[in-house]
């Protein structure tokens, strides 16, 4: 039972990774910079609970609010750029962020422990649920609160003005601009939101892991974290979390089970590769929406 | 003075970055389009010639070159295929992705190869130097240089003298306009995309032998150096994608002399630098969008 709610901490932090993108993605901007914002929200939220005894419900809100400021500051100069220009900027920015961590010691000693981030080793004993005697189910159900919280928010976001704007701007920048959007505003915020979305999410990461290195916010996370929203489509939110079901839970956690790990990271590049000749606007598409639309209002259907 | 002998050795091995940059900025000039699997395709085809060495004992080192630039053209078109060729072009999100998952599957490829570990590649000429006063070269760097060179004054010449050529800048520039012309777009893009594999196989070839070391980890490492000097070029631009891989090479080396562990650091604050400061690159044009 253990083993069921490890996998949905892992979805459910994999699931806000890809929110994050999502809200980027939606105007159009591709960004690898998730990961980057994903390490500081996990650095700094670790740093707050486990070095300065933080409450974590304090310490997740102050992770949001610095990789939100920070996405926004850096969202300025890299919005200058559209396409591929925009990937590498953010991929540089990442990899610097990356960089800076390997290279960031602050340790203090805590009992007969030294605790805190260091350098290449990582930062090791982010110990604040075990310390409180959190059960694993505890903390998934902890981390999907955030979930739910995030994709409602997203949910109901997509159904209002906010959405039809970012949309917007996502499909046709001259046509968005021509009717008084203002387009570094909107790319801006779109930037602040998905980083305090990715903030959250590494937050919760580097708690349920216990353990952070700078390694695992390489391009590879970068990468996941557009991989989501765009293999699930940028029509729906749900389609974010499908993917993640789709790549977590089947690809990674489901076919070792049936075929053994070595065929399925083979496997894992070809599918995604695969699902974009099929379904090149994502699982989830504009047309399937709809049509869900259709099913749960008959009468507008026939309207 | 170690300085100046680590910036010249960083401008010679710098050529490779230059070809891997050439082979980014062909295709994105001649599709507009990001095909992020192309330097680990480069590095799988270096590969393959690793296992041609292996299997074939005493394969001499110019056969391997020419196995793994092969290879990696063959690779390259089976990219197109996959990724590009049956994927609506007006979904730019879509060929961006398929290209990574080709990223993923070729670097799953790579790993399982290698074992996971770097293998070791046949040199060149191994311990040869080339002492010119207070200089002290290795040949191995200069046989690179040279490689990198003729590569890339063939490829000139191929896009500047045939008729293939004239038929890629063509549909570089208007596609639309050349198709009418009576060229096949599909056949163009095919052949672009084996150049540039056989440039990128080339280089990845050149990286393990003057290494004398093929790592596993080289498929996202160079996937980024390549991104980075086609930005630093400026996007579709030969010229400029050569300039900065020179550029590219000679900074880090330089900056190697000092400190390894800042060097990446550097060189990503380099290219922010230049986004923010020349946000065309050196020879590019503004406006460029995919």
């Amino acid at each position: 039972m253990d083993y069921l709610y490890g996998l949905a901490q892992t979805i459910g932090v994999h699931t806000i990774l890809g929110l994050s993108a999502y809200v980027v993605l939606q105007t159009g901007q591709v960004t690898m910079a998730q990961a980057a914002f994903f390490a500081i929200g996990a650095y700094i939220s670790a740093m707050l609970t486990t070095v300065w005894g933080v409450n974590i419900l304090i310490a997740i809100p102050a992770a949001a609010l610095v990789a939100s400021v920070l996405a926004g500051l850096a969202g300025f100069p890299a919005l200058r750029f559209k396409g591929l220009m925009l990937v590498v900027a953010t991929m540089a920015l990442g990899e610097a962020v990356r960089e800076f961590f390997f290279n960031f010691d602050y340790q203090i000693a805590k009992g007969d422990l030294k605790v805190g981030p260091a350098g290449a080793e990582g930062f090791r004993q982010i110990r604040y649920f075990y310390e409180r005697g959190w059960t694993t189910a505890e903390v998934a159900l902890f981390i999907w609160m955030f979930v739910v919280g995030i994709m409602a928010l997203l949910w109901w976001m997509d159904r209002s003005r906010i959405g039809a704007v970012l949309r917007a701007v996502g499909e046709d920048e001259l046509a968005a601009q021509s009717v008084g959007i203002n387009l570094t505003a909107v790319k801006v915020s779109a930037f602040a939101v998905g980083g305090a979305i990715a903030g959250v999410g590494g937050a919760l990461y580097g708690h349920y892991t216990t353990h952070i290195e700078h390694t695992a916010f390489g391009v590879l996370m970068a990468t996941f974290a557009i991989a989501y929203p765009i293999l699930g489509g940028l029509s729906s939110v749900f389609g974010t979390l499908l993917a993640v079901l789709f790549i977590q839970g089947l690809l990674i956690q489901g076919l070792p089970m049936l075929i053994g790990g070595e065929l399925r990271n083979l496997l894992f590049g070809l599918l995604i590769l695969l699902a974009m000749n099929v379904r090149p606007r994502g699982l989830i598409d504009g047309r399937v929406v709809r049509m869900l639309r259709g099913l749960f209002s008959p009468r507008s259907r026939h309207a | 003075m170690v300085l100046v002998q680590a910036i010249i050795d960083g401008i010679l091995v710098g050529t490779t970055y230059a070809l891997i940059g050439i082979g980014f900025t062909l295709i994105f000039g001649v599709m507009h389009k990001l095909n992020l699997a192309f330097a680990a395709a480069s590095i799988a085809g270096a590969f393959v010639s690793l296992l041609a060495w292996q299997q074939l004992k005493d394969l001499p080192v110019p056969l391997v070159f020419l196995v793994a630039a092969a290879a990696a053209g063959v690779l390259g078109y089976l990219i197109y295929l996959t990724c590009f060729r049956f994927i609506p072009l007006k979904s730019p999100l879509a060929t961006l992705m398929a290209t990574v998952g080709m990223l993923i599957f070729l670097e799953e490829v790579v790993t399982h190869i290698s074992d996971g570990k770097a293998q070791n590649f046949p040199g060149m000429v191994p311990e040869a130097r080339w002492v010119l006063g207070p200089l002290d070269l290795r040949v191995d760097y200069l046989l690179v240089f040279a490689i990198s060179v003729a590569a890339m004054l063939l490829l000139l010449a191929l896009l500047y003298r045939t008729r293939l050529g004239i038929a890629t800048r063509a549909v570089a520039q208007q596609p639309v306009a050349a198709q009418l012309c009576g060229i096949s777009l599909d056949r163009t893009n095919a052949a672009t995309f084996v150049m540039s594999g056989v440039l990128g196989g080339l280089a990845g070839a050149m990286i393990g032998s003057s290494a004398e070391l093929l790592s596993n980890l080289l498929p996202l490492q160079l996937t980024v150096k390549g991104l980075i000097v086609t930005v630093i070029g400026g996007l579709g631009s030969i010229p400029g994608a050569i300039v900065a891989g020179l550029l590219v090479g000679a900074f880090e080396k330089g900056l190697e002399t000092w400190s390894v562990l800042a060097r990446d650091l550097c060189v990503m604050l380099l290219v922010f630098v230049f986004l923010v400061a020349k946000p065309a690159g050196i020879f590019g044009k503004l406006n460029v969008r995919d």
